[in-house]
């Protein structure tokens, strides 16, 4: 394919965050949960008609209201948006105005791709659940990313992106793409999930659930051989990612880079992770060669390990055969322990994680890893944060469908 | 605030066009899809592989079957392709009926193939899972610019990776929504009006990396993408059709004749060029609106 740009080998720089999580809103208190090793799993109220083992989630409590000036409406009006809609429209805006492209939108191609992998069915479930009947009869309504776009007066393009569990991954490399090929100056990135009654009787009738409800905290164990299954969580986080010599003239935050991606597919089965690491490693391998650094320049993995007994398995193959030699000396975590499956939105909750990892020289642990199983046997971290310098992350993340992605996050030059 | 914004400078793109299929039915013609043989020369379906698949999905990939039939000869593999897929509220029928049940049963009755099967990334990961494709599979969209995301992703997916060979694209929706009951149950071929419409229309589209001469039904053809230095100001607000009308659009724009074009504006005012690619026997290529040049032998 021919793309006619100059800037093709222009790093990838990440000035911007905004995030609602179980484990707080803003990057500092994201890092400070993250290292002190706090869990954001506990008991939750899911409604009248879940089931009392489905009663825990790392849920988020509050969505903080846009920053001024970003958005067209005042707290009341944020107040009446639907709960997906919020969840969406705050990251967004606290991104914009953390990167200090919120005065700049009018002479900037700024896009907006946002990874969401079940915006009609949350939608349609909260209409229902509030009396509604839009799954019924509905209406022509434009999606979540364009509405947003239009309200944030951004005039890049605007793409909803779905890849399962992988999808605000998928967000983040599209967006990059986008830079390098000069079709924007700056693109808002990532995405998120809410907490749902039919997400969770689903997931839990497909077995894909913890089902360990006597102590919630403990539910979430990835690699340990005791897992049973992820615990739900919700909220997400974007970023505004802009070339770095762009941001270094305007001295902006540079919080990394986005190096590298790697994308593959298992072509396996829709649901159950494919036990051949084949793809998934391709994708590893391919996000290293993106960002032009060998193996053992890898400081940390940020695994997407969610707690499943076959998926975490496989994880473990694959990041093995990706690594090769080096793969005992690299350090391996899973933030899902803490976090909970932010389903759409992990994939950048775990950005954000990698990116934690940098400012702060320390990589989170994975709560709950009291003993690693013998079939994942990495670097792990377990249960305290460990100390040392990281420049260069990994992160992976896996979906349905076989989707697979590997993101490489380094200390920006 | 220090230091300036660089200016923006226009940008272009382009990939060719190699295969392309429209597949239409009812509702009361899908479950008929759902266990049609394949056609002849193409990769077979795992057994009962559409059984719980959404609608879209069912009808979208029955596309990419008949595009594959269609694929002049040689014939490549598709094993390294990539997968875009641009379903328009898919899986409406599907969270229908698993809500109702959630009011009536509870939790217990939720459909575990709700979430797999039904949601934005469905479509793309099953044509993936059942032709083997180990490039990337995505969703896009799932709203009224499937088309114009549909086609902007699949661009990026190639302008991202040189090693990406090409990129099914499927895009797909309903020319009306079908009316549901209060269990989610759609009017399925008991009536008249039922057994005519509405459709589900999905077209698929194989894009190539390479825009130079690949003959789909003899025509070569390019898609190309202009990006412009400023973008629109303003988006148009929701309009009253779906993706259905645009995806005919562009269905008809493949199907039409060497001398005829086809072109999208995206909404935020991309614009994308299907045109003929004329290849000559003696290696002479025309590009229309250029000068004639002639490759290397």
């Amino acid at each position: 394919m021919i793309v006619n740009t100059p800037s093709a080998r222009e790093a990838v720089a990440i000035t911007g965050i905004g995030a609602v999580t179980p484990l707080g809103h803003s990057f500092e208190a994201i890092t400070d949960s993250l290292l002190a090793g706090r869990s954001g799993v506990r008991s939750i109220d899911p409604g009248e008609f879940a089931r009392e083992s489905q009663q825990f989630a790392a849920a988020v409590d509050s969505v903080p209201a846009p920053p001024d000036g970003v958005c067209m409406f005042n707290g009341q009006e944020f107040a009446a948006l639907t709960r997906l809609e919020q969840m969406v429209v705050s990251p967004v805006a606290h991104a914009l105005a953390d990167a200090g492209l919120s005065q700049h939108r009018d002479r900037l191609r700024i896009g907006l791709v946002l990874g969401l992998g079940a915006e009609q069915l949350k939608r349609w479930e909260l209409d229902f659940l509030a009396g509604g009947r839009q799954v019924f009869e509905p209406s022509p309504t434009d999606t979540l990313v364009h509405q947003v776009a239009r309200m944030m007066n951004l005039r890049g393009p605007a793409v909803t992106v779905a890849a399962a569990c992988a999808s605000s991954g998928y967000a983040m490399a599209l967006g990059r793409t986008w830079l390098k090929a000069g079709w924007v100056d700056a693109c808002v990135v990532g995405g998120c999930d809410v907490l749902s009654p039919t997400a969770l009787a689903a997931f839990y009738n497909l077995r894909a659930l913890s089902r360990r409800s006597d102590d919630p905290a403990k539910a979430s164990r990835p690699f340990d051989r005791d897992r049973d299954g992820f615990v739900m969580g919700e909220g997400g986080a974007c970023f505004v990612l802009e070339p770095l010599s762009a941001a270094r003239r305007r001295d902006a935050r540079v919080y990394g880079e986005l190096a590298g991606v790697g994308v593959s597919s298992d072509a396996a089965h829709m649901v159950t992770p494919c036990s051949d690491p084949t793809q998934a490693a391709r994708a590893i391998t391919q996000a290293l060669a993106d960002a032009r650094v060998t193996a053992d320049q890898i400081d940390y993995v940020n695994a997407h390990a969610a707690g499943t007994p076959v998926g975490d398995a496989a994880e473990a193959g694959a990041i093995r055969r990706a690594l090769g030699s080096v793969v005992d000396r690299v350090p391996v975590s899973s933030t899902k322990s803490m976090s909970g499956h932010l389903i759409s939105g992990a994939a950048a909750f775990e950005a954000v994680a990698c990116l934690a990892a940098i400012a702060r020289h320390a990589v989170p642990p994975t709560l709950n890893l009291d003993h690693p199983d013998e079939h994942c046997q990495l670097d792990h971290v377990p249960h305290v944060a460990r100390e040392r310098s990281v420049r260069v992350t990994a992160s992976n993340s896996f979906g349905f469908g076989g989707a697979n992605l590997c993101l490489v996050i380094r200390e920006a030059a | 605030m220090h230091g300036s914004i660089p200016n923006a400078e226009a940008t272009s793109a382009a990939c060719g066009v190699a295969s392309h299929a429209l597949v239409e039915a009812t509702l009361a013609e899908i479950p008929g899809l759902r266990d049609q043989t394949v056609p002849e020369g193409v990769p077979a379906l795992p057994s009962r592989y559409l059984r719980h698949c959404d609608e879209q999905t069912v009808v979208g990939i029955r596309a990419v079957l008949a595009a594959i039939a269609a694929h002049p000869e040689p014939r490549p593999s598709f094993a390294d392709y990539g997968v875009v897929a641009a379903p328009c509220q898919a899986g409406r029928i599907a969270t229908a009926q698993s809500l109702a049940m959630l009011r009536t049963a509870g939790g217990v009755a939720v459909s575990p193939h709700v979430v797999p099967q039904c949601s934005l990334h469905s479509l793309a990961g099953a044509v993936s899972v059942a032709l083997g494709m180990h490039g990337p599979n995505i969703g896009v969209s799932g709203g009224r610019h499937a088309v114009s995301e549909g086609l902007f992703t699949s661009l990026s997916l190639l302008a991202a990776d040189e090693s990406l060979p090409g990129v099914w694209l499927v895009v797909s929706g309903w020319t009306a929504e079908p009316s549901l009951d209060a269990t989610g149950k759609p009017d399925c071929g008991r009536t008249q009006e039922a057994r005519l419409g509405p459709i589900c229309r999905a077209l698929a589209v194989a894009v190539t990396a390479s825009a130079d001469a690949v003959a789909d039904r003899g025509i070569s053809r390019r898609l190309t993408l202009h990006m412009p230095a400023t973008l629109r100001v303003a988006r148009p607000a929701a309009e009253s059709h779906g993706a259905a009308d645009e995806i005919l659009d562009f269905a008809l724009g493949l199907a039409a004749g060497p001398a005829a074009s086809w072109s999208h504006t995206c909404p935020w005012g991309a614009e994308i060029r299907l045109a003929p690619h004329a290849v000559a026997r003696d290696g002479l290529r025309v590009e229309h609106g250029s000068t004639p040049r002639r490759e290397a032998a």
